[in-house]
């Protein structure tokens, strides 16, 4: 035992971290998750993409269906439907990671620390945004030798690679309010179906316009159909207001909701504690 | 760094926590009370389930007390809660720790956490690897390490801003006999340079090595405090354990009886603390001969942690290495 009764403590009450440096050291810490990782990332890159594979080689002739949109090929139709359906898929990934964090104590670590509370979820949620942005290129130049064709040009492709970003934002920060709110990665991985069947009864796959009974009164419900219909325009209708303001409105309202919801969840597992 | 001079780093009074609510209520810390030196290692002694982790968590600011107040490094958990995180070191227990990073990697993260200046991020993290012995494995990822690399990697991590205080919640839970040696010998390190230290612990035998004071804590409630020695002193005399057949348990146990009070001890075994000490063990054996009980096993034991653990609980600490 040091015997000094009244020994000096240092208390390192100087030591100031901003905020900003903390979600920047936690995006990059998610981001080497992800990268380490391949096979939890790899399916939302390869399924989107076998998909478009599936419906181009097999729906080519569809294009000429009344109420289709006037489009040069099947594949220039189906690349929003991939950058949705990559992006959704994606973001489990990183709401898993949470959830796992909280599940392991790694999350009480960093609440231990003096790390910002709002840093844990958006050096999380930069995570997810920069793989959202990752996939949207990626989906984009892997399709373009394949006779893929955007419209819009390279201001259309860098505004779907920023909506592309903000979806990821936006599902994943609803996807992270599930886990902050059940701590289970079996939960937020369980709801993979669910995100399959927003997808399915959208316009991810034929326009809403060829859709008919309660096939398509639920896409003209389901939110994702004009997430998707924002990428399809800048695609096929080249760079209009109302191209840019559906492919960015949609996924910023997204983004907004998420956000607020995955906050909400943080502020009640703090106040839990 | 600011500095101040706080003779009790860790002060507890009359702390609280109740999980639940109605009828359901659990109260699993209930009315804790606790006085930790400057520069001392305070052991918290208690089995599974007994309020340790819960205690420790709410010094830490993981967990709000219901009720009662309590400071650490001069702060209050409840209402200063930021400053205390800047003075603690925590290792909590299982090692919670990222195992696809290196720990390289885990300390500069940890660097950026606590604010240290960029520009010895590298440094510290090199001269924390090389204390806790993982140089070597600095750059490999954590889930290769095995159980006794991750504990020392989780104690490199709390110290990455030297703080004054370090909690230590089970440290060296399911390590080999090897690792847990040199863990405790880190933390003698550790506590020789000054920091003063609350540790965790349901073993028994870490307990009596390392603390300098105990709180031994059953139920939610500290049963006994003191210095290891001081708290066998006041058991006194030694326990003699005395296994006998089954069909003479009861006339034994009304022979010992008359030698000193009876001891909690294992299911089968009889236990009294010697009033005599050693030299009163021939007479018990001569008693039972008379009495034509033969003795199966026989043993003596001096006042241990366990025996202090018994005398205030009632029982014997359950999983607890002798």
């Amino acid at each position: 035992m040091n015997t000094d009764p009244t020994l000096t403590l240092t208390a390192p009450q100087d030591l100031r971290s901003s905020p900003w440096a903390q979600t920047s050291a936690l995006s990059v810490r998610s981001m080497i998750a992800l990268w380490r990782q391949p096979a939890t990332v790899i399916p939302s890159m390869i399924f989107p993409l076998f998909f478009v594979a599936l419906g181009t080689s097999s729906f080519s002739r569809a294009i000429n269906l009344p109420g289709f949109p006037v489009v040069d090929s099947f594949l220039n139709f189906a690349l929003a439907g991939a950058i949705v359906q990559g992006v959704l898929f994606g973001s489990i990934t990183g709401a898993a990671a949470l959830a796992t964090d909280i599940e392991n104590g790694f999350f009480d670590r960093l609440l231990v620390a003096p790390t910002a509370r709002s840093s844990i979820l958006f050096g999380r949620l930069a995570g997810a945004m920069a793989f959202g942005a990752f996939q949207t290129a990626f989906f984009i130049a892997v399709l373009l030798p394949f006779g893929l064709g955007i419209k819009s040009g390279p201001i259309g492709v860098a505004v779907m690679i920023l909506g592309g970003t903000m979806t990821a934002l936006g599902v994943g920060a609803i996807m992270s309010a599930m886990a902050l709110r059940t701590g289970s990665s079996e939960a937020v991985q369980g709801s993979f179906p669910l995100l399959f069947i927003m997808l399915f009864f959208s316009s991810a796959f034929f326009p809403r316009q060829t859709m008919s009974g309660i096939y398509g009164t639920l896409a003209n419900l389901n939110p994702v159909s004009y997430l998707i219909e924002g990428f399809r325009d800048l695609t096929i209708d080249g760079l209009t207001t109302w191209a840019v303001v559906r492919a960015l409105g949609f996924s910023a309202l997204l983004a907004a909701i998420g956000m607020g919801l995955s906050l909400r969840s943080l502020r009640i597992r703090l106040g839990r504690q | 760094m600011t500095t101040s001079r706080v003779p009790h780093p860790i002060l507890a009074e009359n702390l609280v926590r109740t999980f639940g609510s109605g009828d359901d209520a659990v109260r699993a810390v209930d009315g804790v009370d606790l006085q930790v030196e400057a520069g001392e290692i305070f052991g918290f002694l208690g089995p599974n389930g007994a309020g340790k982790s819960t205690t420790v968590r709410m010094l830490t600011t993981l967990l709000r007390p219901t009720s009662g107040t309590a400071k650490v490094a001069g702060w209050d958990v409840s209402t200063e809660a930021d400053k205390v995180r800047r003075s603690i070191g925590v290792a909590l227990q299982d090692a919670a720790i990222d195992p696809l990073m290196t720990g390289t990697e885990l300390l500069r993260l940890q660097a950026v956490l606590y604010g240290l200046p960029r520009n010895i991020h590298a440094t510290r993290a090199g001269e924390l690897l090389e204390r806790v012995g993982l140089t070597a494995a600095g750059d490999r990822r954590v889930g290769t390490y095995s159980g006794g690399m991750r504990r020392r990697l989780d104690l490199a991590l709390s110290l990455i801003h030297e703080p004054s205080v370090l909690f230590l919640d089970e440290p060296t839970t399911g390590l080999d006999p090897m690792s847990r040696k040199s863990l405790w010998e880190e933390i003698r390190r550790l506590n020789d340079d000054g920091t003063t230290v609350l540790l965790t612990t349901q073993y028994l035998e870490e307990a009596d090595q390392l603390a300098d004071r105990i709180a031994i804590i059953d139920n939610g409630r500290i049963v006994s405090q003191g210095s290891p020695a001081d708290l066998k002193a006041e058991v006194g005399s030694p326990t003699l354990l005395i296994s006998v057949d089954p069909t003479h348990l009861a006339a034994a146990r009304e022979i010992l009886t008359h030698f000193g009070e009876a001891r909690p001890t294992a299911e089968g075994t009889l236990g009294v603390g010697l009033v005599d000490g050693a030299s009163g063990v021939s007479a018990v054996i001569r008693r039972l001969d008379e009495a034509s009980i033969p003795v199966i096993h026989l043993e003596l034991n001096e006042p241990s942690l366990d025996d202090v653990f018994a005398e205030a609980t009632g029982h014997r600490l359950e999983g607890a290495e002798k």
